[in-house]
């Protein structure tokens, strides 16, 4: 018998932290959660050097087909484009003329980018090609005019951009085991896609720590979720497992399964297009990679896996859903958060999947009143430390993690 | 061409729930959550009470159709199951509605939406 399926449902010991003593146990410093400085720092070493999320290999599928993605931290916009090659490319979205966005269009297919503004146009491999009445210019090199092309690789289906132009790591390097240990999952088969944006007064790494630790489920997620992720066998929300995983790290999380669903919500389940996130099912045909649920609990529900710096896939067994914060102020951030579905062979399964749309909204919204009370005190100088249960071991870590990444590069540019 | 069959508004077995229609089929996930916001509770637990002996039925029946080849009927009958939906938890988690330190939803608008009637190509 394999040793590493538990026999029954346990409840995990307060000991997580304590495998990390370089994290220590003491009080965390706030002051990088409210400090514009810090934040002008982070955005300098971690912003524009980690790879970012962009969307899908999907949304640009043929040659001509392109997606555009908003950062609304450094108010850009990326295009992601598929070439004649079939490559997929990144770009700028910026005229090298005089600096106007060449496409205007969220997404679509297209022969090549004609800018809005005088007409400039680019090919999909982001060579300028035309340039109306071209006489008119003194020494025009087109050849050293096309769209500057940002380092795009993928993971898993997923383009991955380097604000950088010469990225310090590759993304292989970057995602190194966290990536690895969640290869193979069926991320392709959530092509029924919704997604909700909003901004949020709330420093960012608060609006990740949100979703990272589950000691506030039974408390403020009391009328919701808190029978479904917590329970009479866990009654304060401890987890099943945390793995730091460089500067990533995925947790397990406990799921009841006894738990039984009310009228609507279980006729949703019922007729979910897979399983649902809190159903607490799991989907015979997807073989789980390593990296999710790790210790093969029996009473597991998700794992939330956080890519650092912005970026958090939510994994059940059947559905997954993303959370990306693009932070515009030391205390301000925009949260997208991305439904992956299956999509529905009938008619009923448009109510499964209506259910779970609304569901996991009215959830994650409990937590944002209270993240912008915590800015709150923040923002007033009330608070000078977080102090950290020892299941809030991934708020601990993406402490560490952020002030290593500041001090690295600080430290590698000044030598 | 028969004036009653035109005006139905539901398939036949689900005649009972023609009042509904008006109030409650609406156009897409952002108009239902804006009804869930604009109507009292105790109209929500009406609806909700209403819907809820048929729903069973209803998705059986919706289970043998295709979206994106519903007839107006069978589409007015899905809507109605996706405001059940969206109402679900208003009454099933919070009782009053709403979420009692509720912020507000609508500062987390959705920005794509599915489509409530159209075909979602085959599971990859
Ligand atoms: S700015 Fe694009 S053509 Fe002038
Ligand atoms: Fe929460």
């Amino acid at each position: 018998m394999n040793e590493r399926v538990a026999k029954s449902p346990q409840v995990t010991p307060a000991n997580l932290t304590l495998k990390h003593p370089e994290l220590g146990t003491g009080p965390v410093p706030a002051r990088p959660y409210w400090d514009p400085a810090w934040y002008a720092r982070e955005l300098e070493a971690i912003f524009k050097r980690a790879w970012l999320c962009m969307g899908r290999v999907e949304q640009a599928k043929s040659p001509g087909d392109f997606f555009m993605k908003k950062l609304p931290t450094f108010d850009l916009s990326v295009l992601v484009v598929r070439g004649k090659d079939g490559e997929l490319r990144a770009f700028h979205n910026v005229c090298k003329h005089r600096g106007n966005h060449v496409e205007l269009r969220e997404a679509g297919h297209c022969l090549g980018f004609t800018c809005p503004f005088h007409g400039w146009t680019y090919g999909l491999d982001g060579k300028l090609a035309a340039v109306p009445d071209e006489k008119g210019f003194h020494e025009l090199d087109k050849k050293k005019l096309g769209l500057t092309q940002l380092p795009l690789e993928i993971w898993e289906g997923f383009v991955f951009i380097n604000l950088n132009l010469k990225p310090h790591q590759t993304l292989k390097e970057f995602l190194g085991e966290h990536g690895a240990d969640l290869e193979g999952y069926v991320f392709h088969r959530g092509t029924a896609i919704f997604e909700y944006e909003g901004v949020i007064n709330t420093n960012w790494k608060c609006m990740v720590d949100s979703f990272c630790e589950t000691y506030h489920v039974p408390v403020l997620h009391r009328h919701s979720i808190k029978d479904t992720l917590a329970g009479p066998d866990n009654p304060h929300g401890r987890l099943i497992d945390i793995r730091l995983k460089g500067p990533h790290r995925t947790q397990s999380v406990w799921g009841n399964m006894n738990y039984t669903p009310n009228p609507v919500q279980g006729l949703a389940f019922q007729y979910a297009p897979g399983p649902s996130v809190t159903s607490g099912v799991v989907d015979e045909h997807s073989v789980l990679p390593k990296g999710l649920n790790e210790t093969r609990a029996p009473n597991w529900s998700i794992d939330v896996t956080a890519f650092f710096p912005n970026w958090i896939i939510v994994m059940g067994s059947g559905m997954y859903f993303t959370h990306q914060m693009w932070p515009l102020a030391a205390n301000k951030v925009v949260w997208q958060m991305r439904g992956y579905l299956r999509p529905a062979t009938n008619a009923a399964q448009r109510f499964g999947q209506e259910n779970s749309m609304v569901e996991l909204r009215d959830a994650v919204l409990e937590d944002c009143n209270t993240l912008e009370r915590i800015q709150a005190s923040l923002d007033q100088g009330l608070i000078n430390e977080f102090i950290y249960h020892d299941h809030e071991l991934a708020l601990r870590h993406q402490y560490h993690v952020v002030k290593q990444w500041v001090e690295d590069y600080e430290r590698s540019k000044s030598t | 061409m028969p004036a009653r069959k035109t005006s139905a508004l539901l398939p036949t077995a689900f005649s009972g729930l023609s009042d509904l229609v008006e109030g409650w089929a609406l156009a897409d996930s952002t108009a239902r959550l804006e009804k869930r916001l604009t109507t009292p509770v105790a109209e929500i637990r009406a609806f909700y009470d209403r819907m809820l002996p048929c729903a069973a039925e209803a998705l059986a029946y919706l289970a043998e159709r295709q979206l994106g080849a519903l007839t107006p009927q069978e589409e007015a009958l899905l809507k109605l199951m996706l405001s059940l939906a969206e109402m679900g938890p208003a009454i099933e988690w919070y009782g009053t509605g709403a979420y009692p330190d509720a912020f507000d939803a609508r500062r987390f608008p959705l920005v794509v939406t599915l489509p409530d009637n159209e075909a979602q190509g085959v599971a990859a």
